[in-house]
């Protein structure tokens, strides 16, 4: 029996006046890849930001109901918001490596979080690197500045930094969009991987990557989960119309 | 293709329009720059290079016992900008930064509008405060504190009898950069790209955490918003001419009045025409103002484009 990670309970959300997100209750499964398919502007991402309270920056966003990430809402007023971060990490779009070296990129989050022992560090780096499968390629230029790598081998980096604060589950906010296809088949299969370690739920516009690397996949359109369902279930047998639709390339 | 539109593919017609105002500006400028030369002339040629590392302002009837040496004007005006700089700079880091990350909406926009106000209000409005409120102040509170206690260490050792200084000068001038060196700051903070700010905080870094880095960000922002600062403090007349007590002291010590090019020029051009070399040796001045400006402000502008370019790629 799989057991559940997080669970949202009829979760809405707004951007001012204007509601992005009606009523989602998506369960995301423990050490499983879960997928979030769907039009642009849907409420994929949204949705995804909500895992992590990533939204706490827009000031405009209210949200209403629950996120409970192991049988507790992330929402309440007694949780530690960076605590949650470093318990639920996330990959961007754009790969993002922060203007320092590779060695200082993967430390950074370990550090804030306590961790001075520079042995330790050193541990880290190499284990976080080595899980990213990025180690070979640049266990010789750690202290080389992390912006000169190319662009899949720094979303790779942002994959091993946030691995770096052992987190529980990782949030991918379509993490290949930006990459070749050869740097986006090396992510998938870093996924796959990681998948055995980690819960992670991957925002994607591109329905051979859910199909091929997700347990489960989440179907939105305008705001609304229209379904969601085991990965071969939505993609051979779904359950709705606009599902098919979408995912045969009718629209989107 | 006909001629008529061969031609018109090849003129940009807002092109055409701007290309006057174009011309008129960089002629005025070469104009300008050779005008300065030519009235600077028989000063540099009379007096050489004396003029300008030498301390002495002998005016006098007969011309040739007038003597003029520029240097403590020079030394009070380089002086002044970089004490200036040095109060501004933490000023205008954390205005900037406030304004961006910690200011509440309602008060993030007024804040803004006061900061840009102060930036162009009229320069005599810092210079009578400046001479009237904040030089007594000044005087009072923290020069004769630290001449009668750290007299000894020599920055301190000239005693405040007016209070009218480099340091007051330095910074009233601080004061009066800040929203501009903010503005430049403030600016090139938001434009960092959002991606950056929610990668340290999705790793759970706090504000102050998210800040840190951040900031490394802007580092050639801050630079050349310091040495445009620079160039505007090493230009400013009025306020300084107020507050700077105006005579050629060549020295370092905080608390002695001094002069800056531009006070000098400011209060002694009425005279100038009253002896020979005098103008010109006033247009010289400017000629290094104009000169160390042009300079500043260029090395200033460059850091701040190769930034921009960098940052929106």
């Amino acid at each position: 029996m799989e057991s559940i990670k997080m669970e949202t309970n009829n979760l809405n959300l707004w951007y001012g006046d204007k509601q992005a997100l009606y009523d989602i209750n998506l369960p995301v499964y423990k050490n499983k890849i879960t997928a979030l398919i769907g039009p642009s502007g849907c409420g994929k991402s949204t949705f995804l930001r909500c895992l992590n309270r990533l939204n706490d920056l827009i000031t405009t966003v209210k949200i209403d109901g629950n996120v409970m990430l192991d049988g507790r809402n992330i929402y309440d007023e007694d949780v530690d918001v960076y605590d949650l971060r470093k318990r639920v990490g996330m990959v961007f779009q754009k790969p993002n490596p922060f203007a320092m070296s590779i060695y200082d990129n993967i430390t950074f989050g370990p550090k804030i979080h306590g961790i001075k022992n520079k042995t330790e560090l050193d541990k880290i780096v190499k284990w976080a690197l080595k899980k990213a499968a990025l180690w070979d390629e640049v266990k010789d230029e750690l202290n080389k500045n992390a912006l000169s790598l190319s662009g899949g081998q720094q979303q790779r980096l942002c994959i091993a930094r946030t691995i770096a604060v052992k987190p529980e589950v990782i949030l991918m906010d379509e993490p290949t969009s930006a990459l070749d296809p050869i740097s986006t088949l090396k992510i998938e299969d870093l996924m796959a991987e990681l998948a055995k370690d980690y819960t992670i739920v991957v925002v994607t516009h591109n329905m051979q990557q859910a199909s091929r690397i997700s347990d489960y996949t989440g179907f939105f359109l305008m705001g609304k989960l229209i379904e969601f369902d085991k990965t071969e279930k939505i993609f051979l047998e779904p359950a709705h119309k606009e599902t098919e639709d979408y995912i045969s390339g009718r629209f989107g | 293709m006909g001629k008529y539109e061969l031609l018109k593919k090849k003129i940009d017609e807002f092109k055409l329009i701007t290309l006057p105002a174009i011309i008129v500006v960089f002629i005025l400028f070469i104009l300008m720059l050779g005008f300065y030369f030519y009235n600077a002339w028989p000063a540099i040629e009379k007096y050489g290079l004396g003029l300008f590392i030498q301390n002495i302002w002998q005016a006098a009837e007969e011309p040739a016992k007038e003597i003029y040496g520029l240097a403590a004007p020079i030394w009070g005006s380089i002086y002044t900008a970089t004490i200036a700089v040095l109060i501004a700079l933490p000023l205008a880091i954390c205005y900037a930064i406030f304004v961006n990350d910690y200011a509440p909406k309602q008060l993030k926009y007024p804040l803004i509008i006061i900061s840009d106000i102060m930036a162009g209000l009229p320069t005599i409005i810092y210079g009578i405060w400046g001479a009237f409120i904040l030089v007594p102040l000044l005087r009072d509170h923290l020069m004769k504190f630290l001449y009668e206690h750290f007299a000894f260490i020599p920055l301190f050792s000239y005693p405040p009898i007016s209070g009218y200084s480099f340091l007051s000068a330095g910074i009233l001038l601080g004061i009066m950069v800040v929203p501009f060196a903010s503005a430049i700051i403030r600016e090139a903070y938001a434009m960092i790209p959002s991606v950056y700010k929610e990668g340290l905080v999705a790793l759970g870094a706090t504000r102050y955490e998210t800040t840190k880095v951040l900031i490394k960000y802007v580092k050639p922002a801050i630079i050349s918003g310091f040495i445009l600062a620079f160039g505007r403090a090493l230009g400013e007349t009025v306020a300084v001419s107020l507050v700077i007590g105006n005579s050629f002291n060549l020295t370092y010590k905080l608390f002695a009045p001094g002069y800056t090019i531009s006070s000098l020029i400011a209060n002694q051009f009425g005279n100038s025409v009253l002896y020979k070399y005098m103008t010109s040796v006033l247009y010289s001045a400017g000629l290094v103002l104009f000169i160390v400006g042009l300079i500043v402000n260029i090395i200033g502008l460059y850091y701040l484009k190769r930034w921009r370019e960098h940052v929106s790629h």
